[in-house]
């Protein structure tokens, strides 16, 4: 009788807040991270073994596709870099404040749009 | 653990319909969770239409009327309807909060009524807060000083006072505990909003003189770490507390020592 009893809804029905989304979504950008990490000092590490390489990574990013995933990862750091900039101030004790949690929040979600812009614009200003 | 699907037996099924009887014309559907322990079936949905025009504001108003003029079996907690108490707490629109604070005019299109989520439930809109309730114990909530009683006041500076302030208001009702995905999860181990933010109101508290061991006692990982400030606590707090914070400044008073 006691085992049988049911557990009643929860992540099925409770609202999402700018705060839940962005913490989860804070966790799975940084997962990703590490991936893109990884792989970005395995092709670093590709470059010292062979010198086709280069030319073969240089052409793929190029292309649309390629494009896109550093376009992605522009995001996926600047996101997290952002993410983290908030938890600092949580943990010097500032920012719990609902509005101010929630405009945080925000400046969080529309920063990290802005700066991949301009990061991508300016880093392409750099290099070619 | 992390468990996102419900377990079998937890399922909810589509349940009765209840048709308007009374011919009005402002009518709204209310969606109620059921469970009957006594019949070994899954929860349902079951959908009651309520004559809104006879009906006062708050949504602790609806289950009252529902009860008592359409289906007498159904099943929830309530004591003071005036947000004191914290019976009445459950889930309203995807929200944890008091039935009876809430208004139901605040909410758009039908109106779900779910128990506290993540609880055991008991019978209908009842969960079971027994695993709370021992939390709450373990963190021994009450004065800890060693002067001996002389039948004169105990006495505190207005600053230390304020410090209180945003703490002692808390009525235990679990919306912010039951609304932590955290506590969803690790129920078990973490403590929990609720009862850490009644933690920090006996650490931060001037005439307690055990402040270190109780934060050697709360400085554990699956305890009070298990906190990632998803800040749903404060997002349901019906009485506008802020259980984040206490959180944080628990770990800001460790991190500083």
């Amino acid at each position: 009788m006691e085992n049988n009893r049911p557990i009643s809804p929860h992540i099925q029905i409770y609202n999402w807040h700018i705060s839940s989304l962005l913490s989860i979504s804070h966790r799975i950008v940084g997962i990703i991270n590490i991936i893109v990490l990884t792989i970005i000092c395995f092709w670093i590490s590709s470059l010292l073994l062979f010198s086709d390489s280069y030319g073969a990574i240089h052409s793929f990013l190029n292309t649309f596709f390629g494009k896109f995933i550093i376009i992605a990862i522009i995001w996926s750091f600047i996101f997290q870099s952002l993410c983290e900039i908030r938890h600092l101030f949580w943990d010097f004790g500032y920012g719990f404040e609902l509005k101010t949690s929630n405009i945080t929040g925000l400046i969080v979600i529309f920063g990290s749009f802005i700066l991949t812009i301009l990061t991508y614009y300016l880093g392409r200003g750099f290099i070619l | 653990m992390v468990q996102i699907s419900l377990p079998n037996n937890s399922k909810i099924k589509k349940g009765k319909y209840y048709k308007d009887k009374t011919n009005s014309k402002n009518i709204r559907k209310v969606n109620v969770y059921r469970w009957d322990p006594s019949d070994g079936k899954n929860p349902r949905i079951d959908t009651y239409e309520v004559d809104m025009d006879n009906c006062p504001s708050k949504v602790l108003d609806i289950l009252n009327k529902i009860k008592n003029e359409i289906d007498p079996s159904l099943a929830y907690r309530r004591s003071c309807s005036h947000g004191v108490c914290g019976s009445c707490a459950m889930n309203m629109d995807g929200k944890n909060g008091l039935a009876c604070t809430k208004s139901h005019s605040e909410i758009k299109g039908d109106i779900n009524i779910y128990p506290l989520p993540h609880l055991k439930v008991l019978k209908d809109l009842i969960g079971d807060l027994s695993t709370l309730y021992k939390q709450y114990e373990s963190i021994e909530p009450w004065l800890k000083n060693s002067k001996k009683d002389d039948g004169k006041e105990n006495h505190q500076s207005i600053g230390d006072r304020a410090k209180l302030d945003g703490l002692y208001e808390c009525i235990m009702c679990a919306c912010c505990s039951t609304s932590c995905p955290s506590y969803w999860w690790n129920g078990d181990k973490y403590l929990g909003p609720a009862v850490l933010l009644q933690a920090y109101r006996w650490i931060i508290d001037s005439r307690d003189e055990e402040r270190k061991e109780r934060l050697k006692k709360v400085a554990d990982e699956l305890k009070l770490y298990r906190c990632h400030t998803i800040m749903n606590c404060t997002n349901s707090c019906p009485k506008g507390l802020n259980p984040a914070k206490a959180i944080a400044s628990i770990k800001k008073m460790l991190a500083t020592g």
